[in-house]
């Protein structure tokens, strides 16, 4: 290898090796286990598709918030479309407010702004560049919803129903936990799983 | 010569119209052709079913890969882990696969994907109502993300567990370990 050739490819292997050691990416073994139920969920700023800032503070419910991870490409997020604006709609005028976060790296914040806007999604969404809220709330894949209380406890975590298929729900998880809280009741399932794709990680 | 040429220039031009329309009717008749028949097998499981395969005794470590056409790093994986069946299968692992797809898919867009894959591992749809027993049954820290793949040792423990696109390196080193120590 000639002198001239070293000098033009050191920079480039450098530059390379700086990104990849600076990437910090986590593997999936490596995200922190969901915050425990009853747990408090500290203040987070994120902004909008269109780039506001927004503080947890500012945007939560007076009896509670929602918050759901989601995604412009995941079949199984988009067979929840309907279903997370329907959900929205029904709580909002309950005092609970209805979030979308997403956190994939591989959605930038004008592909989620035209997805929402194409499939009729008219609640608030967060782009969590750097996964920061995903990773705090060790959240895997979406859609993945986490409920908070009026004094942002968590209260449920995970699915929002058991089937992507409407005409097959069996179990209405996420509904059943707003309910209880709505009502001042614990909730009776905390916690619940389901399929789902996995969120591409900066 | 300039009449020579028109005459080429027409030629090709006819040529060209008839041709046209006749690629047309080709690609129009596509559709209404039967899609090829599929030679994999996909066999329905159930949590029971998934339970047993899971925790029956084992004479060699079982590798399982939860996935589905739907899931592009699901897809994106499928040539490394149809290498890594190859290599291992035949003398030291069990592998099997299952697809998270609805089950109106088992004889479809499943068995074609596994084909086109060239894949011959034990291929298995997961058909429940609820999917959190299932999930839980193979592993209760995970939440239910794909792809997610699964590695027992011979005793039904999991020896290792990945989530997302695997790693083959990883995987492979995992595998080595496990049939070295003969577990």
């Amino acid at each position: 290898m000639t002198k001239r050739s070293v000098s033009i490819l050191l920079p480039i292997v450098l530059v390379i090796a700086a990104a990849v050691a600076g990437s910090g990416r986590m593997l999936t073994s490596e995200i922190p286990a969901p915050p425990a139920i009853g747990s408090t969920i500290d203040e987070f700023n994120l902004p909008d598709v269109d780039g506001a800032d927004h503080a947890l503070k500012a945007i939560k419910g007076k009896n509670g918030t929602v918050l759901i991870f989601i995604a412009v490409q995941c079949p199984v997020s988009n067979a929840y479309n309907e279903r997370m604006e329907k959900l929205a709609q029904d709580y909002n005028a309950k005092g609970i407010n209805v979030i979308g976060i997403n956190a994939n790296s591989t959605e930038d914040a004008s592909a989620v702004k035209n997805h929402a806007a194409e499939k009729h999604l008219t609640f608030m969404i967060l782009k969590d560049s750097g996964n920061k809220l995903a990773d705090r709330l060790g959240a895997t894949r979406t859609p993945e919803a986490y409920v908070l209380d009026a004094s942002n406890k968590l209260v449920y975590h995970g699915r929002i129903d058991n089937s992507q298929d409407p005409g097959k729900i069996e179990s209405n998880d996420l509904r059943l936990a707003l309910d209880a809280l709505l009502a001042g009741k614990p909730v009776e399932k905390t916690e619940a799983k389901a399929f789902g794709c996995t969120i591409k990680r900066a | 010569m300039t009449s020579k040429l028109t005459l080429v220039v027409i030629t090709c031009v006819l040529l060209l119209s008839f041709a046209a329309p006749a690629q047309k009717r080709k690609s129009a008749a596509k559709p209404t052709q039967k899609a090829p028949p599929t030679t994999a097998v996909v066999n329905e499981i159930n949590t029971d079913s998934l339970k047993t395969l899971l925790s029956e005794s084992k004479q060699r470590p079982l590798l399982v890969n939860f996935w589905a056409t739907w899931c592009d790093p699901c897809r994106d994986e499928f040539p490394d882990l149809v290498k890594i069946d190859a290599e291992y299968r035949p003398k030291a692992l069990d592998f099997v696969t299952v697809s998270l797809d609805d089950v109106d898919k088992i004889k479809t867009e499943v068995p074609r994907f596994l084909d086109e894959m060239k894949a011959t591992m034990p291929s298995y749809l997961l058909n429940v109502s609820d999917p959190e027993p299932a999930i839980n049954a193979v592993d209760p820290r995970w939440q239910g993300d794909l792809p997610a793949t699964f590695l027992y040792n011979v005793k039904g423990e999991v020896a290792y567990r990945h989530f997302g696109r695997v790693d083959p390196t990883e995987l492979r080193a995992a595998i080595e370990r496990l049939v070295s120590s003969k577990q």
